[in-house]
């Protein structure tokens, strides 16, 4: 490990000589260089302006689908285009409520992407922190946390969510803790490897000698160090979460009826598929689609830039 | 043109391949059922697919016609010859498949097996669990004793199939499941049975009854919607049952397939929260404080949350107009059914000002419970329910859950208001009354799914009158004066009552049943 821990040491330093006249941080050579891809940019771009569609949903959608006094069944599967009982026009159709589909897909990506970045962030909390306490404790914690750690990879993420939310019932909430609960094992595993490495640095040993506290290593030296894997493993990981969250909505497990996700409302038109009313499902399915996709793009791009060992 | 040329072609082939002249095609049919067939013993598990291969394979001693009215079955006719005893006249001649004659033993023997079937999933034994002596009178005469006069015998009776002494005495439930015992006397022999896959059958030549139109029966089972579809307009197969509603109105433009309906015995209903006098978690007002009084007790609240339920709406949007409108318990045509009690027309004004007499003119909140995976688009009639009381000012919290969790929040009252539903395979009055609204006793056996704990009285008496009154058109009577009553006070919310639909080959005529069985012996080929 140590030996193939050598060149990655001596790659900073070469770039820094061959540094420009403008004095470049690592900040600015991250930008720089994420800049470089087109494909990522535009990944970025759809990915905030789905953001600013989620936040700015209850003043920019034409209707509230979450109220119930504002639907009417008379309106239910009208097709695209067509203008309703209450005088807007339906621009991608109702759902088999009578629920604006363009409204639906607003508020539905609200609840996708807070849930996402949500179980993402804390998973990420949870995750990076046993991960960083076992590679820096080694021994018997190391054990305990790494065989939890594989215990929970080697379940099918879909089964354990779907035993969780069984367990705990409904809710946003608990969609988010299932999610949490699946996913941490892989910022630990992440975590963990790169830590490994990293506590053998001198810069640790240095630390240590100084007789800094424990914590004070692990957080403001080691994790510091860590961090570029996290951050790619992290983008991944919303995707994956907005993915699942749909699943689950899919399922019937996840945000209540009333109050549709991006899952459920492709849930509530995929019976119509066959009968030709096919919006209801395949709006929404478009709008997952484009979102998840945009962070993949982005997250694929920032691997290969916070990755020394891609570069050429 | 060259699509006529295929089929012809195509259908030449099949002939050829399947060995068979093409009229020889008539002899057999193939039917695609949705739910599955658990077991070929028919005392082991009271469930309707199984009930529906019991009526093909054995046959009870009476039966039920295509409304649900009693018909006679193995017993020709019955009579009570005293208040708390009923005799049986036994159809002479009938015999089982293999050859045994049919008669009072194995009468006595029917009805003492089913508490003795092991691990039972759901008993047949409450069918015969009113019989409290039987008394052999001779071959074709048998009276059965019950505990005070029991009219509903003879109806209970028609749920329990007829086995032969003589073979089936120790028989196991595998031994009818594997074919060995699997014999009766129904229109139909045992020929093969995949637990899961189909269930294969040819007809008994020495039936008691009209001669079975088909030489050969193939019952397959296929439980997905889409894949049953699929096979019924491939041809694959030439009847399906429970097609999804989603696809009736295609079906219904559709020239390959013609559809056979029928009102169902299923009613869809809302119930209210009775059991609370005073504060409930799941009642509120607009502003999310408690009430301090339960609304759902005044007459007038639950008069409005019925009449701002547009039931014409549910059915056309929701249901796809595979379901009728209804103010009871029972489409026309059954035992207590009320002739003139019709849904009320929804008017939201009259429900506003109702809940404005009743102290709540901004109206409240209120959760709203149900299923979403046991009837036909629970969720569905949840949240347009939801949206129809939002209209009156109520505001509905919709809470769409799987039935095993729903039903055990029913039970804990965890709800301001709940949908469910009931279907009653014996089509008669006093199955919904019973279990439905009647005031919940354990002693009795009432009010097992009366939810909301609704209590009336008077209703009460007039059910307990008709269950010991065996005049039928006395009891008739008294139980359409207790589903009056109950419904006058809005006991329950009924929404719509379910329609049977099958789908099937243009060339076939099928008799639709209103308790949802799908058996080989009402479909025939169309005459020509």
């Amino acid at each position: 490990m140590s030996a193939s821990s050598l060149p990655q040491g001596g790659l900073p330093t070469a770039t820094v000589t061959g540094a420009p006249l403008k004095v470049e941080t690592p900040f600015r050579r991250f930008v720089s260089e994420f800049f470089e891809s087109k494909t990522a940019v535009f990944g970025l771009v759809v990915f905030v302006l789905a953001v600013t569609i989620a936040l700015l949903a209850p003043f920019i959608a034409p209707q509230n689908p979450y109220d119930l006094a504002q639907l009417d069944i008379m309106d239910g599967r009208l097709e695209p285009g067509t203008v309703g009982g209450a005088g807007f026009t339906y621009w991608l159709g109702t759902d088999d409520q009578g629920r604006d589909m363009l409204s639906g897909i607003m508020y539905g990506l609200r609840i996708s992407l807070a849930v996402g970045a949500g179980s993402a962030i804390v998973a990420c909390l949870v995750g990076a922190s046993l991960g960083l306490l076992a590679a820096y404790a080694g021994g018997k914690t190391d054990t305990v946390i790494m065989r939890l750690v594989d215990l929970q990879l080697s379940f099918p993420s879909i089964l354990a969510a779907l035993m969780i939310l069984a367990f705990l019932g409904k809710g946003i909430m608990n969609v988010v803790l299932a999610l949490v609960i699946v996913e941490w094992a892989y910022y630990a595993r992440t975590v963990r490897g790169t830590a490994l490495v990293e506590r053998r640095r001198e810069y640790i040993e240095a630390a240590q000698c100084l007789a800094l506290p424990t914590w004070r290593i692990i957080f403001r030296h080691l994790l510091p160090n860590c961090l570029p894997p996290l951050i790619v493993v992290g983008t991944m990981q919303v995707a994956r979460a907005i993915a699942l969250e749909a699943t689950l909505s899919f399922l019937g497990l996840g945000v209540p009826i009333t109050e549709p996700s991006l899952g459920l409302l492709i849930s509530n038109g995929y019976e119509y598929m066959l009968s030709g009313k096919y919006w209801i499902s395949f709006y929404p399915g478009i709008a997952l689609l484009v979102t998840i996709v945009s962070i993949n793009l982005v997250g694929d791009h920032l691997r290969d830039v916070l990755n020394p060992r891609l570069k050429k | 043109m060259k699509i006529c040329n295929r089929v012809a072609l195509l259908a030449a082939v099949s002939a050829l391949a399947v060995g068979l002249p093409a009229a020889g095609q008539a002899q057999n049919i193939t039917i695609a059922v949705g739910a599955q067939v658990t077991s070929l013993d028919p005392q082991y598990h009271a469930l309707s697919p199984n009930y529906a291969v019991a009526e093909m394979l054995f046959g009870a001693l009476t039966g039920f016609d295509a409304n649900g009215r009693l018909q006679p079955g193995l017993a020709e006719s019955w009579k009570p010859v005293a208040p708390d005893t009923w005799e049986f006249k036994l159809r002479p001649g009938v015999k089982f498949h293999n050859g045994n004659d049919f008669t009072a033993e194995d009468v006595a023997f029917s009805i003492a097996r089913p508490p003795t079937v092991p691990n039972s999933p759901s008993s047949y034994a409450i069918y015969t669990r009113a019989v409290k002596g039987v008394e052999i009178v001779d071959p074709l005469t048998i009276r059965l004793k019950t505990d005070g006069p029991y009219p509903l015998l003879p109806t209970d009776l028609g749920q329990v199939a007829m086995l032969d002494k003589q073979t089936h005495e120790g028989a196991t439930t595998e031994d009818f499941n594997s074919g060995k015992v699997a014999i009766g006397a129904g229109p139909f022999r045992f020929v093969s049975f995949r637990s899961g896959d189909r269930l294969e059958l040819e007809r008994n030549e020495d039936y008691w009854g009209p001669k079975p139109v088909w030489k050969h029966v193939s019952y397959r089972i296929i439980t997905n919607n889409g894949a049953r579809m699929a096979a019924m307009l491939a041809g694959d197969v030439d009847m399906i049952d429970q097609v999804p509603t989603n696809d009736i109105a295609r079906l219904r433009r559709e020239s390959r397939v013609k559809l056979s309906e029928k009102d169902g015995l299923r009613i869809i209903f809302l119930g209210t929260d009775q059991s609370r006098d005073g504060e409930s978690p799941y009642l509120s007002d607009n502003d999310g404080k408690p009430l301090p009084r339960n609304p759902l007790r005044d007459l007038r609240v639950r008069q409005a949350l019925n009449i701002a339920i547009d039931r014409p709406a549910i059915v056309q949007r929701v249901m796809e107009g595979s379901a009728l409108p209804s103010a009871q318990f029972l489409p026309s045509g059954t035992f207590g059914y009320v002739p003139g009690l019709e849904p009320v027309r929804s008017d939201v004004n009259t429900a506003k000002k109702l809940l404005a007499d009743a102290g709540y003119p901004n109206g409240f909140r209120i959760t709203l419970a149900g299923p979403n995976d046991r009837y036909l688009n629970d969720a569905r009639i949840l949240q347009a329910v939801g949206q129809m009381w939002s209209r009156i000012g109520v505001q509905a919290n919709v809470e769409a859950m799987p039935w095993t969790t729903f039903a055990a929040r029913r039970t804990r009252q965890e709800f301001g208001a709940f949908l469910s539903g009931w279907g009653t395979a014996s089509a008669e009055a006093s199955s919904p009354l019973r279990s439905l609204t009647a005031t919940p006793s354990r002693e009795k056996g009432w009010g097992g799914s009366n939810g909301g704990r609704y209590s009336n009285p008077e209703a009460d008496a007039k059910l307990e009158a008709a269950l010991s009154e065996l005049d039928d058109a006395k009891r008739e009577t008294l139980l359409q004066d207790a589903t009056r009553i109950t419904m006058e006070d809005v006991g329950i919310m009924p929404i719509h009552i379910q329609k049977n639909v099958w789908a099937m080959k243009p060339n076939l005529v099928h008799d639709a049943r209103a308790d949802e069985l799908t058996r080989a012996q009402d479909v025939r080929p169309a005459a020509k």
